[in-house]
């Protein structure tokens, strides 16, 4: 036989349990919902390039190279061609006169690295450049918070 | 139960993890502030060690970093207050501002276009600069407060935070 209390007593603590679960969990929750629908970045998961893997790159030069663009304040990455920031117009404008020598299928990287994406000016309008240009393998190197500590400090492959 | 608890600490931990990590504790509170040996646009050498004697505020900026224009003007009420002020950590307030510019042009707009008064230096080697290293630096803005002697007595304080902390060491007459 059942205690009605104890069964009472056990639906109570699933009911605390949950209301728990929820409020403890459903701010966090919601608050990634909001700030990603708040962004609309221009783009997808699969064009985020992990910093390993450029550095894989840039440190074994049988692999096939892509262009890599700098598209911030300075050029940090081995190798890459610095267009400046990307939010002023004559370097965008520089950026497309060097695309348009590409060709569609070209492997292109682009970064800044000042700051997190959802603060940076220049990241966007290279993108968004790139799509209209119907460029077809470009990738935007994914450094979350900035170039010293997503790339400098990993110790990965830098100008002098 | 527990593994409810355990499920949703799981949840939040991977939640948050994103939105940003504090500033490794390696600039210590009551630690010596690393000296900084950079030079004004003018090409001169200002080191840090030359203040000795004030209160010292370290602002780490830059011209590409919207928060860090932002708020020179909120220091440049700060400066304007507190700069002759006497405090227990020193005799009178100044603001050190290093950037992490790439472009001389742009550090030397930035400065004139916002009427920066106090002292600007930079190696203009934007995240590569050696300070960033030196003091840590994981995120523009980043600032540190020094007393007298050197002795970091804040780190990163922002808005009203920061103005607080600097009138909790004034000396009332």
């Amino acid at each position: 036989m059942y205690d009605v209390n104890e069964i009472n007593d056990l639906t109570m603590k699933t009911k605390i349990a949950i209301i728990l679960f929820l409020t403890v969990s459903l701010p966090g929750m919601a608050f990634n919902l909001f700030s990603s629908q708040e962004q609309k970045d221009p783009w997808t998961p699969q064009q985020l390039l992990n910093p390993a893997e450029l550095a894989k790159m840039l440190n074994n030069t049988k692999l096939p190279q892509s262009y890599v663009f700098s598209v911030g304040p300075q050029a940090v990455i081995k190798g890459s061609i610095d267009i400046g920031p990307a939010r002023m117009k004559g370097n965008l404008d520089n950026l497309r006169l060097q695309l348009d020598k590409l060709s569609k299928n070209a492997q292109i990287v682009i970064y800044c690295g000042c700051c997190p994406f959802d603060r940076c000016p220049n990241v966007r309008p290279a993108i968004e450049l790139l799509k209209n240009m119907q460029f077809r393998n470009y990738k935007l190197l994914n450094l979350p918070r900035n170039i010293k500590a997503d790339w400098i400090d990993p110790g990965y492959p830098v100008n002098d | 139960m527990t593994r409810l608890f355990l499920i949703s600490a799981v949840i939040i931990f991977f939640g948050n993890i994103s939105t940003g990590f504090a500033q490794t504790q390696r600039i210590a509170l009551g630690d010596k502030a690393p000296e900084i040996e950079l030079s004004d646009p003018n090409g001169r050498p200002v080191p840090l060690s030359s203040l000795k004697g004030k209160l010292v505020l370290i602002d780490f900026w830059a011209t590409w970093c919207a928060p860090c224009v932002k708020e020179q003007t909120e220091l440049a009420g700060l400066y304007k207050k507190y700069k002759r002020s006497e405090f227990t950590k020193g005799k009178g307030f100044e603001i050190y501002g290093v950037s992490l510019d790439a472009k001389k042009s742009n550090w030397e707009t930035g400065i004139h276009t916002l009427n920066v008064q106090w002292i600007q230096v930079s190696d203009l080697k934007f995240w590569q600069s050696p300070v960033a290293k030196t003091y840590n630096i994981q995120e523009l803005p980043f600032n540190v407060l020094i007393d007298e002697n050197g002795i970091i007595l804040a780190k990163n304080l922002h808005g009203a935070e920061l103005g607080k902390a600097i009138a909790g060491y004034l000396i009332r007459k």
